[in-house]
């Protein structure tokens, strides 16, 4: 399932930016593997989901980031939570495995907190 | 603490610790120093909202985040959502001529009652809330000495702080904030739950890059026993080291802690 997305320009970059490459097989395999279910719940290719945070100003042609883009990635990633049946803790850090591939392709987002 | 040892210590903190509640004698004390903070006119410039972010509903906390002030907010138990009164003219005249009247206005620099009526508030105050490019240039002036000394005094509280942008249209109406108010920062306070010297102090450049004597271009020359003297002092500390393997060992275990990303 994962074998597929690792050749995306935007996985090789998150890859290298996090330092993925060094982490057990499995804790790997597992960050991959919520990334690849998370844009087959969005319909999207992991390049796709990057360049949709990413519009430009009609004016200029300026790329910028959208909020908007950004809250909605951030309501799929609750709903995406709640549909793999994760809670507490896990919720927080698996939904954050998605926001981490995007903020290492330069896409600041933030989501909740585990303050438990 | 002291006063050369509490500006050395001064860190933006990102990381607090979410279920230290903070006092609100501290913040108090964060506010009076606001409040004692040099003004123009004699005016409050400065407005303050205090939330803590326990007693907010999950709607109205909710309402506050966007996708790049998520995590401070979730981590920080008080915001303080600074503003600017524009309305800082009314009264004016009134402020100024009770300074007057109590001498902190003396005669001595030319200061009389006439000199209010006639001259600052006609031709200065006036004209000036008028333009609103000026005026926004005074409140923030004057609003930042203000956020500057509860920055400080909270530090001295052994508080952590942290100022930040925020998305002002999104909680005007949450806040209930006036019209005449502008949006300047959020004021994060909680007790750090990362090393609350950030692992040194952040780059600066020497004072030769920035201040001069006489005339610009004419940097100011550093004498070298103030500096140390201020090394001993504290205001001046070790900077965060180049080799950053502990900061991000740091880092690290915060994001573990709080299910951050990495």
């Amino acid at each position: 399932m994962t074998a597929g997305i690792q050749s995306h320009a935007s996985v090789k970059q998150w890859t290298a930016g996090s330092g993925l490459q060094h982490d057990p097989a499995e804790v790997r395999e597992d960050k991959l593997r919520i990334l690849a279910a998370f844009c087959a719940k969005v319909d999207k290719e992991p390049d796709e989901l990057v360049a949709f945070c990413i519009l430009r100003k009609k004016a200029t042609g300026e790329r910028f980031l959208s909020v908007k883009r950004r809250e909605t990635i951030n309501d799929w990633l609750k709903e995406f939570a709640a549909e793999q049946g994760w809670a507490g803790k896990q919720a927080v850090v698996n939904a954050n495995v998605v926001r981490s591939f995007l903020i290492h392709n330069g896409v600041l987002i933030q989501g909740p907190v585990w303050r438990g | 603490m002291e006063f050369k040892q509490v500006v050395g210590n001064r860190r933006t903190i990102r990381f607090f610790d979410p279920n230290r509640p903070v006092e609100e004698e501290k913040i108090q004390v964060m506010l009076e120093a606001a409040n004692r903070a040099s003004r123009a006119v004699n005016a409050d410039f400065a407005k303050a909202i205090v939330c803590y972010r326990d007693e907010l509903s999950d709607e109205v906390r909710e309402q506050m985040k966007t996708p790049t002030a998520t995590v401070q907010i979730d981590l920080a138990p008080v915001t303080i959502f600074w503003y600017g009164d524009t309305s800082f003219v009314n009264g004016a005249q009134g402020r100024l001529k009770e300074l007057v009247d109590l001498g902190a206005l003396p005669v001595t620099h030319g200061w009389t009652h006439a000199f209010v009526d006639d001259l600052v508030y006609p031709q200065v105050l006036e004209p000036l809330s008028k333009d609103q490019l000026a005026t926004v240039w005074a409140v923030s002036v004057e609003t930042g000495l203000a956020i500057a000394q509860a920055m400080l005094a909270g530090i001295d509280e052994g508080l952590g702080v942290g100022l930040h942008a925020f998305n002002a249209a999104g909680v005007k109406d949450v806040l209930k904030v006036p019209d005449h108010w502008v949006p300047m920062w959020i004021l994060l306070v909680g007790y750090p739950a990362e090393d609350a010297k950030g692992g040194g102090q952040r780059p600066r450049r020497a004072l030769s890059d920035c201040f001069y004597r006489g005339q610009y271009g004419t940097s100011w020359t550093e004498i070298p026993e103030v500096t140390e003297r201020l090394k001993r002092e504290g205001m001046i500390q070790d900077p965060m080291p180049a080799d950053a393997t502990q900061r991000m060992a740091e880092i690290k275990q915060l994001a573990d802690r709080f299910g951050l990303p990495l």
